[in-house]
């Protein structure tokens, strides 16, 4: 029976229909889910017209659209479309604003809920962390002032170097006595009689030095200087005066001290340059 | 002062015709060379030992070998190598087989004169055995501690240190030499004499063969003086006067080589030590009784190069020991402290008068 079996269909189908018309009018809609986009159509809500706020906010939980704006009498009539992007209850209200930008008001909550499409327990990935970029320039502003600094050193450390020496020179030609200005204390202590023992050794090497530096000596090898010295017609016998004075041994007082010293007794510092007697 | 007199007047031609005689012994096998004699009768006077200093073939052996001929002292020459051990040159204790007992067998350090011939050739081991040996004038072998002869002198002789193979001796050990001296060549007439008298010598028959004869063949074995003669000279260099103001000399030079601002390390109480000694032993050799500067500019480089090393600053700079020493030779005061605290004395002294 073909005609029959047909029929009998029909009428399933149909009673199923019925039943999820009932069904699906009597139980609210079934709140969506993450990511899938729901329109609340001729929401009327109180005060000036809505918009939505512009979002700005990567991590805002629900994203609004205002699709169509219908007047209401005074009031005004809106299809809202919303896509939830965290589950839970989210109060539309926080993403829309007066068009006049007059505060919201006693605008009534505006709830919905969206479900999850994740079992709950689910581990989530660790949160994103998003990194300063570099400053522009960065390495080559480092690298300069790097660089910078390096020369400011080397130039410190030249220039901290050289004035010393500069300064040393300044100082040689003014300050440091010269050879003549060392031995005429010596000389004239001597004369007096009243030198001690470095002293008289000083006087000694002192008019030695004199004399190498007199007759152009002192690139000379020390004991060749000396024997040289002793062959010359003045200062050779000064050198035995002043041995048989201070080394030989016996009476002392053969040695005139004062006639031997007269000629140093005054000598022009000029004349000599500043170095004598060594630094 | 009346003593040191009469002590030289003791017996001063017998000196001087020791110490003449020594030299001129010298003098016909060796060419010039007339500071490095003076040196070496420096040492022998002093028994402060000798080290030579100069590239080989400039006669130091030949110097020391003439020198042992011309007295009768005993003789010893060690060539230093590689090699060489301790005991080479000190001695050893060995087991006797027939005794069955240890014996002492004496090494050639058991002489009147040691010529150590290129020490620095050696192991520093066996440098700072004969050294140590040199101080303290003792041997240890086994257990026994035997003195060693006196007189007793050691002349060693060392290549530059440039020369490849050889062991630096550190300032530590150059110090106990009294004198390190460093020879110069020979001048162009010197050498020329040097080769004349080379190409006199002739062939030496050998039995069937024959030899180039070298000056070592040449030398006369007949000495010119007896240890007797030695002691005497040693007594009459000891006795020579040394003034204050020498003393004063030696003693500024000295601590101006420990304030120069171009020395790291400068100069031991050994040196000032030396520097007298040697000064003395100079004096007597040129007739004096008495010290002079001389002496001192003389011997200075000798006494106290070898014991000065300059810092890294000046070594940079390019300044060289011997310039250093002398800018400290005539230099007036006594070093930096030294000199600032006698500024300080007169200027007290002034501000009382
Ligand atoms: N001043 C000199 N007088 C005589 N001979 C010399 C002189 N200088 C060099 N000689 C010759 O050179 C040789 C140098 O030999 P040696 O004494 O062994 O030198 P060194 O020990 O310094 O290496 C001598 O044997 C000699 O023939
Ligand atoms: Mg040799």
């Amino acid at each position: 029976m073909p005609l029959g079996s047909t029929g009998r269909g029909a009428m399933l189908v149909f009673c199923l229909w019925m039943v999820g018309l009932a069904w699906a009018e009597e139980a609210p809609p079934r709140p969506p889910t993450v990511g899938i986009p729901r329109r609340l159509e001729g929401l009327v809500l109180p005060g000036t017209e809505l918009e939505a706020i512009p979002s700005a906010d990567r991590k805002a939980p629900v994203m609004v659209q205002v699709l169509r704006v219908y007047p209401h009498g005074s009031l005004f009539r809106y299809d809202i479309e919303y896509t939830g992007l965290e589950p839970g209850t989210h109060d539309l209200r926080k993403f829309l604003r007066r068009k006049d930008r007059s505060p919201l008001g006693d605008l009534p909550a505006v709830q919905v809920e969206i479900l999850p499409v994740l079992p709950p327990g689910q581990v989530k990935p660790n949160e994103l962390t998003i990194e300063k970029g570099p400053s522009l320039g960065g390495y080559w502003m480092l690298v300069t002032a790097l660089g910078a600094g390096w020369v400011a050193v080397l130039v410190a450390l030249i220039v901290s170097f050289f004035p010393g020496k500069k300064q040393g020179k300044r100082g040689e030609v003014v300050h440091p006595p010269s050879l003549a200005e060392k031995l005429r204390p010596l000389v004239e202590g001597a004369v007096r009689g009243d030198l001690s023992g470095s002293q008289l050794a000083g006087l000694e090497r002192g008019l030695l030095a004199w004399w190498r530096k007199r007759l152009d000596l002192e690139k000379c090898d020390p004991s060749e200087a000396l024997e040289r010295l002793r062959r010359h017609p003045e200062a050779g016998p000064l050198l035995t005066q002043l041995e048989s004075w201070l080394h030989k041994p016996g009476p002392a007082g053969v040695v005139d001290v004062q006639s031997l010293l007269e000629p140093y007794r005054n000598l022009p510092a000029g004349e000599m340059d500043t170095t004598g007697g060594a630094a | 002062m009346s003593e040191s007199n009469s002590a030289l007047l003791k017996s001063p031609e017998s000196v001087v015709k020791f110490l003449d005689g020594v030299r001129d012994r010298i003098g016909t096998v060796v060419v010039g060379q007339d500071v490095v004699v003076e040196r070496i009768l420096i040492a022998l006077l002093t028994s402060g030992h000798l080290l030579l200093e100069g590239v080989p073939g400039l006669a130091k052996t030949l110097l020391v070998s003439c020198l042992a001929k011309s007295i009768s002292l005993q003789f010893a020459r060690v060539q230093f190598t590689i090699d060489l051990l301790p005991s080479d040159i000190l001695g050893s204790e060995i087991l006797d087989q027939r005794t069955n007992e240890f014996r002492v067998n004496k090494g050639p350090i058991f002489t009147n004169l040691l010529l150590a011939d290129e020490i620095n050739r050696a192991a520093p081991k066996v440098q700072s055995a004969l050294l140590e040996a040199m101080q303290e004038r003792r041997v240890t072998l086994g257990r026994e501690s035997f003195r060693l002869p006196s007189p007793f002198l050691v002349i060693a002789t060392q290549n530059p240190v440039e020369q490849a193979g050889t062991f630096e001796l550190p300032e530590a050990q150059l110090d106990r030499f009294m004198l390190r001296h460093r020879l110069q060549y020979p001048t162009p007439t010197e050498e020329l004499e040097v080769l004349k008298r080379n190409m006199a010598l002739g062939i030496r028959r050998d039995g069937p063969g024959a030899v180039a004869r070298t000056e070592f063949d040449v030398m006369e074995d007949r000495p010119v003086g007896t240890i007797q003669d030695l002691v005497e000279a040693m007594e009459a260099a000891a006795a020579v006067h040394v003034s204050d103001t020498f003393l004063e000399h030696v003693v500024d030079a000295i601590t101006r080589t420990r304030n120069h601002p171009d020395i790291e390390l400068g100069a031991s109480p050994r040196a000032g030590i030396a520097l007298i000694k040697a000064a003395k032993a100079r004096a007597l050799i040129r007739g004096r009784a008495y010290v002079v500067p001389d002496d001192l500019y003389a011997l200075a480089p000798d006494v106290i190069l070898h014991r000065i090393r300059l810092n890294y600053e000046a070594l940079a700079d390019g300044k060289r020991a011997e310039d250093v020493l002398v800018e400290i030779l005539h230099d007036l005061t006594r070093g930096k402290q030294a000199g600032k605290a006698r500024e300080a004395v007169a200027l007290a002294a002034e501000s009382r008068a």
